[in-house]
């Protein structure tokens, strides 16, 4: 029986080669992932005449530094990511309690036929959002406004005198019904996150706390809970980015100006007609400082939630 | 030819509190078509010496040579060895022909009809051609390993490796698999190295084990040498189920004194282990007689503490002193009846200790093998 | 002591078969001895429900997020479907009288809704094959044992964690014709004129490369955007699976004789089947709702050339408030995506994945 010739010679050499190599398509991967962004960072500290003169990738020279790019995309977005951070986080926070909560009743606890309930769930996660736009839109501008008129005028009618109308052009309020949408649209995922970790927490253990004679309340406050904060980490973490990225819900949902989020207020950036980069770039880069940080401070929660997916 | 013989081999590794020897300056040289079972507690090293005959670790110091030629730095893939692990490492998406086959493909030649005819011809001797087109994942622990075993079979390689193939077994298809390997291997008659824990497996299936503990090899040596002439402590404590019985003792004159009992030592043994004081006195459990009275030297008043009945034999635990929990083991045979609480006298012939040098663990002087006994055939 | 014994033990098998995880209603636990267990009220209030206590105890945990969440999605989707099926255009409420499939019709004798089709379907398989196929090479290189490993992770799934409002930013200078990252690349090298006359399209004359206006490349670009976004997401998919195979199978191939590319292809490759399925479903239901990027780099009208139906959804309700067409569209994206998880989610509840 014959074995395959070759030199051992070039089996050793291949393997010194086939690691610088390995190293050399790792670093070209750096250099394709940050690409955009790092052309984006140098470039919103470049003057007009350093960004004409320079190329994208370099750094701006000391005559070339400016920190005007960088002022204005602040002063046009600051508005903007205090409005996203208003409405993200209630909206994680909440999705993530619900999730948890959700997922213990489906999970934890087992009774007949939940898995039909499970799937039901599961493909909401899957569901194109276009799908329930105009809906949207036309349960908090139009039916939602209507109904909470019609009762309130009619039960508290000798507070309002029949005038009390559902502020629908109320930054503040559109707001809050965007952060609704997302606690609602985030529960899909949120519940699938914690049932995957709650599957793999022991059957025994929630057993024995039954035969203590624990109910199912005080086994989720007191047993579930304080076990599913690394979970909870990994959901805030992951949720918050997809709710403070989105764009779609914002440009349905928000219409007052002021009370633009983050990412409409870049998108109008963006779309200007004058396309000045230094600003756009300046903008994209601001725009994404919060969710930036946090995944540069939490990057293995985010990533895990991207897994969990 | 196919001898394969380990040189000084020394693997050791690097960690945070520096270097860590797991394997140290090993030497055996195994003959061609040789059955060696390398045996010893977790973490002895075995495992990491077999990873390194097939090339899955690095050897730091040290040779292994294959018929003479020097494969330290020859990749797995060109060493022709065949290996079987402990998981069996079957690959899931492959039919039972194709991961049979692999192998073949992978490091020969071989036409493909040529090498389809092997595989069809291992299932017929392993017992498993009706699986031949089925997955892993639709047979049972038993045929998996049949599988891993004709996996290794088909290549036809120098050496066989074996990283402790049945642990995952159960007790009677282990008992089965065990005569069935040793079998096989007879028929094949290909160099084999079988790494295990399991001290049974070794005593029965090897022409020769070798016994390592903490990465030092304590012996090297037939089954029965091992048993009956063990090196030092640690290879009669482990080599024997029940193990052997050690009692420390100090030599006065002619009198092993021991914390129960004192020994009479004839002039024979004295003379044997003449320098060493502190002496350790070992005795196997069957080796322990029960006497009626005081006839003769070295017998000894004790109590019977508790009786594990085996149905072919009885174990009996037993104390010199009640108040302490000191206990030791004697076996006889299932016919003969034992109680707990009982007072019994028990003698222990001069010819069956092994007498070992306490600090060093070595033996002094082992038993005497005057007692074998052939069995004449029947023509 | 014994009786007591026995009925802690009865009542406790009674528990243990009620929160076990058998369907099949339980091993009683044996008592011992011949004592009676009297029956609680509780006991017998629960021995006669009608439906299992566990549904009833989980159900305020589950049930109302369960219900906000069902309104929201499926509540949605079929008031979606039923708005589709009227007139609704405009300002002004919603007529439900009449219903009907003019939407629909019109939908398919509609030039652009073909158009933005083509281009989603387009996206979707070629996002889809291309985005698995970078994310399954760069998980095997990340696998290799390497230093720094998590650094190179953690860069590698950067652009998942922006929006893509500000990626779109980003690539549309990358992709300015002007002085946009690629072109100035190119110019760098001379390359530019030699690119240009490649790609330009058939009768257009230009000494740019206009990415995102020339028919041949403004879909490529996008794609080639979305993918340097989301391949992060496959690379995190498959680094978990090949993780998940056992260091073993690694070592057989080896000692079996293969080389490392073959021990990739037949040994470890087939083997991820299971994270190349669940990560496609992923990554083509994100195809299909693409819409943040596309508006972002082009706004509501981003041209026959990269109109999928997603943007067009929204350009039909909610710049022309043509709500009803804007639903029908709508609802055409969503039986697409149907057709993607319906599959996926039945094998998985098959096999008792979920």
């Amino acid at each position: 029986m014959s074995i395959r010739d070759g030199g051992f010679i070039d089996e050793l050499r291949s393997t010194e080669n086939s690691r610088i190599g390995l190293y050399a398509l790792l670093l070209a991967g750096i250099a394709f992932y940050l690409f955009p962004v790092e052309t984006a960072v140098m470039t919103m500290f470049k003057t007009e005449s350093a960004f004409a003169r320079t190329l994208p990738f370099a750094p701006p020279g000391t005559d070339g530094f400016t920190l005007d790019a960088l002022t204005t995309a602040w002063n046009t977005l600051r508005p903007g990511l205090v409005n996203s951070l208003l409405m993200a986080i209630p909206a994680t926070i909440v999705s993530a309690l619900l999730g948890s909560m959700t997922a213990y009743g489906l999970t934890t606890i087992s009774w007949r036929g939940q898995v039909g309930v499970v799937v039901l769930i599961i493909a909401g996660i899957f569901i194109p959002y276009q799908a329930v736009l105009v809906p949207l839109a036309q349960f908090w501008f139009q039916v939602l406004p209507g109904l909470l008129n019609g009762f309130v005028n009619t039960v508290f009618g000798f507070i309002t005198g029949g005038n009390w109308q559902y502020p629908s052009r109320n930054g503040y309020v559109q707001l809050l019904q965007l952060s609704i949408t997302h606690a609602a649209y985030g529960i899909p995922i949120c519940t699938l996150l914690f049932r995957s970790y709650y599957q793999s927490i022991s059957d025994e253990m929630i057993e024995a706390a039954r035969l203590d004679g624990a109910s199912a309340f005080s086994i989720y406050r007191n047993i579930i809970l304080p076990l599913s904060l690394p979970m909870f980490a990994v959901t805030l973490i992951y949720q918050f980015t997809q709710v403070y990225n989105d764009l779609l819900f914002a440009l349905v949902l928000v219409n007052e100006p002021a009370s633009q989020v983050a990412t409409q207020r870049l998108a109008a950036l963006t779309g200007g007609v004058v396309q000045s980069f230094n600003t756009t770039m300046a903008g994209a880069i601001v725009a994404a400082l919060p969710t930036l940080l946090v995944y540069i401070m939490f990057g293995e929660q985010f990533a895990k939630g991207v897994a969990g997916e | 030819m196919a001898q394969l013989t380990l040189d000084e081999v020394t693997k050791t590794f690097q960690d945070d509190d520096g270097e860590i020897i797991a394997v140290d300056e090993v030497s055996v040289d195994i003959e061609d078509g040789e059955f060696l079972c390398v045996v010893g507690p977790s973490g002895c090293g075995k495992s990491t010496t077999l990873r390194m005959i097939a090339g899955l670790e690095d050897i730091t110091r040290g040779e292994i040579r294959l018929d003479g030629q020097i494969i330290n730095d020859q990749p797995p893939a060109r060493r022709n060895v065949a290996m079987v692990f402990q998981s069996y490492a079957l690959y899931p998406h492959m039919t039972v022909r194709e991961n049979m086959a692999f192998g073949l493909e992978e490091s020969t030649d071989m036409p493909d009809d040529e090498i389809n005819e092997r595989v069809e011809k291992a299932c017929k001797d392993m017992g498993i051609f009706e699986l031949i087109d089925r997955k892993p994942g639709e047979l049972s622990g038993g045929q998996q390993q049949r599988v891993a075993l004709g996996r290794a079979i088909v290549r036809d390689p120098e050496v066989f490796l074996m990283d402790e193939p049945l642990a995952n077994l159960d007790a009677k298809l282990k008992a089965e698999m065990r005569t069935e390997l040793q079998e096989l291997q007879q028929d094949l008659d290909v160099t084999t190295v079988y790494v295990t824990h399991d001290q049974t497996e070794a005593m029965t299936m090897s022409d020769r084990i070798a016994i390592l503990n903490d990465g030092v090899l304590q012996q090297c040596a037939t089954p029965l040498e091992c048993y009956h002439e063990p090196n030092n402590l640690f290879v009669a404590g482990f080599i024997g189920e029940p193990s052997m019985n050690f009692f420390p003792t100090t030599l006065e004159g002619s009198t092993l004194k021991g914390e129960w009992f004192e020994y009479e030592l004839s002039d024979e043994t004295v003379a044997a282990v003449e320098g060493t004081s502190d002496i350790t006195l070992g005795i196997r459990p069957e080796d322990i007689e029960f006497v009626q009275s005081d006839v003769g030297p070295n017998v000894f008043d004790s109590t019977v503490h508790v009786v594990e009945p085996r149905g072919n034999e009885n174990t009996a635990h037993l104390q010199f002193d009640e108040s302490m929990d000191e206990q030791f083991i004697a076996t006889v045979g299932g016919m003969k009846q034992l109680k707990a609480g009982q007072h019994v006298k028990v003698r222990f012939p001069e010819n069956a200790i092994h007498l070992f040098d306490t600090s060093s663990g070595s033996a002094i002087r082992n038993r005497t093998l005057d007692e074998i006994e052939t069995v004449e055939s029947v023509v | 002591m014994r009786e007591i014994l026995s009925r802690l033990l009865a009542t406790g098998g009674r528990l243990r078969s009620a929160v076990s995880r058998d369907e099949s209603d339980g091993d009683q636990l044996a008592t011992d001895g011949g004592a009676t267990v009297k029956t609680t009220r509780g006991d017998s209030l629960r021995n006669s429900l009608p439906v299992e206590w566990e549904l009833i105890e989980s159900a305020p945990f589950w049930l109302p997020p369960v219900l906000l969440a069902g309104f929201f999605v499926y509540g949605a989707i079929a008031w979606n479907f039923l708005l589709s099926l009227t007139e609704y255009n405009g300002l002004g409420g919603a007529q439900y009288e009449s219903f009907d499939l003019s939407m629909y019709s019109r939908m398919l004798s509609d030039g652009a809704f073909w158009q933005a089709a083509q281009n989603t379907v387009v996206l979707l398989v070629v996002f889809t094959v291309l985005c698995l196929a970078l994310g399954l090479f760069v998980a095997i290189l990340i696998d290799q044992q390497i230093r720094f490993e998590n650094t190179f992770r953690t860069i590698y799934l950067l652009p998942m964690s922006l929006s893509f409002v500000v990626t779109a930013t980003m690539w549309a200078w990358v992709y300015n014709a002007r002085n946009g990252v690629l072109n100035q690349f190119f110019r760098v090298f001379n390359l530019e004129g030699a690119i240009v006359g490649l790609l330009r399209p058939a009768g257009v004359n230009a000494e740019v490369i206009q990415w995102l206006s020339w028919n041949t490349t403004a879909l490529a670009a996008v794609i080639f955007a979305l993918i340097w976004q989301f391949s992060g997401y496959a690379m995190v998919v498959f680094l978990a699976g090949l993780r998940a195979i056992p260091t073993e199978h690694y070592e057989a191939a080896r000692v079996d004789g293969a080389s490392t590319v073959r021990m990739y292809a037949r040994v470890i490759i087939p083997q991820l089947r299971a994270s190349a399925v669940s990560a496609s479903v992923v990554l083509m239901v994100f195809a299909l709702k693409a819409f943040d990027f596309i508006y972002a780099l082009r706004g509501s009208q981003p041209g026959a050339n990269m109109d999928i139906l997603a943007t067009m959804m929204y350009r039909v309700a909610f710049d022309s408030l043509q709500w009803a067409y804007g639903s029908a569209v709508a609802i055409v994206l969503f039986a697409l995506a149907l057709l993607v998880i319906g599959p996926y989610l039945y094998s998985e509840y098959r096999r008792g994945e979920l």
